[in-house]
């Protein structure tokens, strides 16, 4: 008699790795298009709209651009957190808080653009740091979790942006709710309306993926987010580490705050952040943390994202989106487990 | 079965040809690689407290956990009261009336004592209010003769109070054989004294316990028999008022340990100054004082051991040496310089190698590659890194060289250092550490987890060192390691160093019982 077993293997193969990873792309979309097609809705047609108004003119290629930039930013912001081994659920607010300090800047202090630029960045990378001071310091001298205390500033952060969006600096020109008056400096555009946003954030990936392969730190940094107590026992300072590292992952979070203020939006606005610093940690997790592949799972959420903004205008809720996002990381989760397993088929002996 | 009646039972007072209430025939247990238990016979008959007895890693909570369902034996019988049983967890085990306590409490902190009393327990009514359990709890309580208070939290209570709720909770099933895995480990000397009042008075009603410890004095006391454990396999089985706790030491540590001298070596001069010396270290942390006032002195070219039941501060004392941990009090001198708080890495840059004993926790990150372990110790000098520039190539070169001097195959250097066996990662983590030892090796049990064969080869390179005036601190559990291969052994009880001999002439039995907590009256 021969049975099939299953056994549990240490490493899984990279190879049937990446199979499942889009195996379970697929399966997701399969889902949404079963479910879609039961609530009455033609899941084809409708998936042939996405693609046709995503990829089929520079227009739909200039809004992924423009989604995609963003997701970069946060995505490696929360990857950069997970190589230490820390959880930045508050991409969110370090992104909404940068952006808030660049339109500071931008609104009040005088000057050349060529010198505007960089003080702003500098201003929305000091804002992101600063927003996530406070959960680092906590983490590493009290031991508090930081998957709770970064995601709480979000909503304070949030709140921030909308009180000055709406009150203080509420654009005088009375033509705007919820909005500043458009900046007098912006980010320079380099294709359409893409602006220099997105060619940094491609370049501070690569830049990342060098410093973790090629430097000490990033040795260090991997030692310490795999095993702190192998770190500590190799006399690496742990916890300079961990808030070096905490703090660079706000800081990058809040340069695409900033870059979002000044670039894409050309002003800051109530919600500025679109939930880009959530879809980041799907952005890194989906990329295990590695720079390089934010870069391709950041593109790929921004085609999902566009894809959402082109159902809404079919009659379907924001809702789907989510749910679709939500569905390919459970689908990916499983998969990673299951390209653990080896299917055996062997014949029974003794009992 | 015979007629003829039992010496056993009549000891204990039974009527001839009681059956024991428990009884292992031939029972083994194999891990990968290790054989945890084999051929272990073990009878335990009311109205008895059985000790067993053994050294950390000789199989008994192994032994334990197979008669109580957790582990599945790989070959032998459980007989309880006459059936052959084959628990397949511990529920079963309970319902047959046999439970354990281990040495980690299971209860849930946030729960009243009634309320972790009666969880999971099946006779518990399905509706039933506060009162009412609190009122069962006192009940059980008066007829068991354990005193809980049913309404405190457990959170709230003692480690002694905690451990009665624990021994209640068992006993309320109805358990007529209650295992405890060293229960006084976590116990004040008064805590221990009620314990013992409670089991003696516990067995008079015809139930039988199984203590499980490794201290010699409470075995005498508190066992009517006692069996002892050594390298998983039986030594013997024997009344406890026939044995000494010199002749228990004898057969826990083994009897046959060969003086064999590791290599030619060149005598130490008495007056060699010492590399390392500890003054009055002391070391507190949340469990309390874990070492307490050592002094030592290291000499180059010496191997120093360190004799003691594991969890006795050897961890603690390889912490303070290696700049792991600062002591709370006393001072660290290195070639005459205080090292006292200079730090890990510090004490790494100044020659001093460590094989911790924890090496998944400490000594590796086990999801990282095999390259990025091999270089823990050398990852920040050329030529792995130059101006804070770090060579993934010169860190592969370095991985391949530690990886053929520990004689390790390694098919992929990069893949996750967790794919090796655990002696393959010894190997490498010793290896590893002794090309940074130019003055002092700590080396934490460095033969756990190899072979024969692997231990003297890892020993030889011990022996290497020492001829190359490198002071090696070996820490082991294996007296005969220890007698093989060290010039003097210091011998370590509840974080204090109980004694110091000279190898040459040491006698076994006194290393024993000072393991058990003697002091020995002349410093060496």
């Amino acid at each position: 008699m021969s049975t099939i077993r299953l056994q549990r293997m240490p490493i899984a193969p990279a190879r049937i790795a990446l199979v499942l990873r889009l195996l379970s792309v697929v399966l997701a979309l399969l889902t949404t298009a079963i479910l879609l097609w039961a609530t009455g809705r033609d899941p084809i047609a409708l998936g042939a709209k996405v693609l046709s108004s995503t990829f089929g003119s520079s227009f739909g290629l200039e809004d992924l651009a423009l989604l995609f930039s963003p997701l970069i930013y946060c995505g490696l912001a929360v990857a950069v957190a997970l190589r230490i081994g820390a959880w930045n659920i508050g991409a969110e607010g370090q992104f909404n808080f940068g952006a808030f300090c660049a339109t500071g800047i931008a609104l009040f202090v005088p000057g050349p653009t060529w010198l505007m630029l960089p003080l702003m960045a500098l201003a929305g990378m000091i804002g992101g740091a600063l927003w996530i001071l406070v959960p680092t310091l906590a983490r590493a001298y009290a031991d508090v979790s930081e998957l709770i205390t970064t995601l709480l500033m979000n909503f304070i952060a949030m709140l921030l942006v909308y009180w000055v969006a709406t009150g203080p600096w509420l654009d005088p020109s009375g033509m705007a709710l919820a909005t500043t008056a458009r900046l007098p400096v912006s980010v320079p555009p380099i294709w359409g309306i893409v602006h220099w946003g997105l060619p940094v954030a491609v370049m501070l990936a690569i830049a990342l993926a060098l410093v973790f392969t090629y430097t000490r730190w990033g040795y260090e940094v991997r030692i310490a987010g795999a095993n702190p107590g192998a770190a500590a026992y190799a006399g690496m300072p742990v916890k300079r580490q961990l808030i070096a590292v905490m703090l660079l992952s706000g800081a990058l979070a809040g340069l695409g705050g900033m870059m979002e203020a000044a670039g894409t939006v050309g002003r800051l606005q109530g919600g500025i952040s679109n939930n880009y610093g959530y879809i980041g940690i799907m952005v890194a997790v989906l990329a295990r943390a590695a720079p390089l592949g934010v870069l391709a799972t950041a593109f790929f959420m921004a085609v999902i994202l566009n894809g959402g903004i082109v159902l809404q205008s079919q009659g379907l809720t924001t809702h789907t989106v989510l749910a679709v996002t939500g569905l390919i990381l459970l689908y990916a989760a499983i998969g990673d487990e299951a390209a653990h397993y080896k299917i055996l088929r062997n014949k029974t002996g003794e009992s | 079965m015979t007629d003829i009646p039992d010496p056993i039972q009549q000891r204990l007072g039974l009527a001839p040809g009681t059956p024991p209430i428990l009884a292992l025939k031939g029972v083994s247990k194999y891990f990968p690689g290790v054989i945890a238990n084999e051929a272990v016979d073990l009878e335990v008959y009311p109205g008895e407290i059985h000790a067993l007895l053994g050294e950390n890693g000789a199989g008994k909570s192994t032994l334990m956990n197979i008669v109580t369902g957790i582990y599945k034996m790989d070959a032998g019988e459980v007989i309880v009261e006459g059936e052959a049983r084959d628990f397949g967890s511990p529920t079963d085990a309970i319902e047959a009336g046999i439970g354990m306590v281990h040495q980690h409490f299971k209860l849930v902190r946030a729960f009243t004592v009634a309320e972790n009393i009666h969880l999971g327990w099946p006779d518990t009514p399905k509706r039933i209010s506060r009162r009412v359990l609190e009122a069962r709890t006192s009940a059980l309580s008066d007829t068991l003769g354990l005193a809980v208070q049913p309404e405190a939290v457990v959170a709230d209570l003692s480690t002694g109070e905690q451990q009665r709720v624990e021994i209640l909770r068992v006993l309320a099933r109805d358990a007529k054989l209650l295992i405890l895995d060293e229960p006084t480990a976590v116990l004040t000397p008064e805590e221990a004294r009620e314990l013992f009042v409670a089991l003696r008075a516990f067995v008079a009603r015809g139930n039988a316990v199984i203590f499980i410890s490794h201290k010699l004095d409470e075995v005498m006391e508190i066992s009517n028999r006692v069996t002892v454990l050594r390298g998983g396999r039986k030594v013997a089985t024997e009344w406890t008022e026939r044995c000494s706790e010199k002749s228990l030491a004898q057969m826990m540590v083994g009897r046959e340990i060969v003086l064999t001298e590791a290599g030619q070596r060149a005598p130490l001069p008495k007056d060699t100054p010492p590399c390392l010396s500890l003054a009055n270290v002391s070391l507190t942390s949340d469990q309390g004082t874990v070492l307490k006032d050592i002094s030592l002195d290291l000499r180059p070219g010496e191997i120093l051991g360190i004799a003691g039941v594991a969890g006795n501060g050897q961890r603690e004392l390889t912490y303070v040496m290696t700049g792991l941990a600062t002591p709370s009090a006393g001072t660290i001198t290195l070639d005459g310089k205080d090292v006292t708080r200079i730090g890990a890495r510090a004490m790494a840059e100044k020659g001093i190698g460590h094989i911790p004993e924890d090496r998944l926790q400490s000594g590796m990150a086990p999801t990282l590659s095999i390259t990025d372990n091999a270089v823990l110790r050398e990852y920040g000098q050329p030529p792995l890194t130059r101006k804070g520039w770090f060579s993934p190539r010169g860190a592969g070169n370095l991985a391949r060289e530690i990886a053929k001097a520990a004689e390790v195959m390694v098919p992929d250097f990069a893949m996750p250092a967790r794919n090796l066996s655990g002696g393959n990662q010894q190997r490498l983590v010793a290896r590893r550490e002794m090309r940074i030892a130019d003055k002092i090796l700590i080396a934490a049990y460095p033969s756990r987890g190899l072979d024969v064969g692997a231990i003297n080869t890892m020993m030889r390179y011990f022996v290497e060192l020492r001829d190359q005036g490198v002071a090696v601190v070996l820490i082991s559990e294996e007296l005969e390691e220890l007698m093989n291969f060290s010039d003097r052994i210091a011998v370590m009880f509840h974080g204090e160093i109980m004694g110091m001999v000279a190898t040459e002439g040491a006698d076994v039995e006194e290393i024993g019982l000072m393991m058990g907590g003697k002091r020995r009256e002349v410093a060496a």
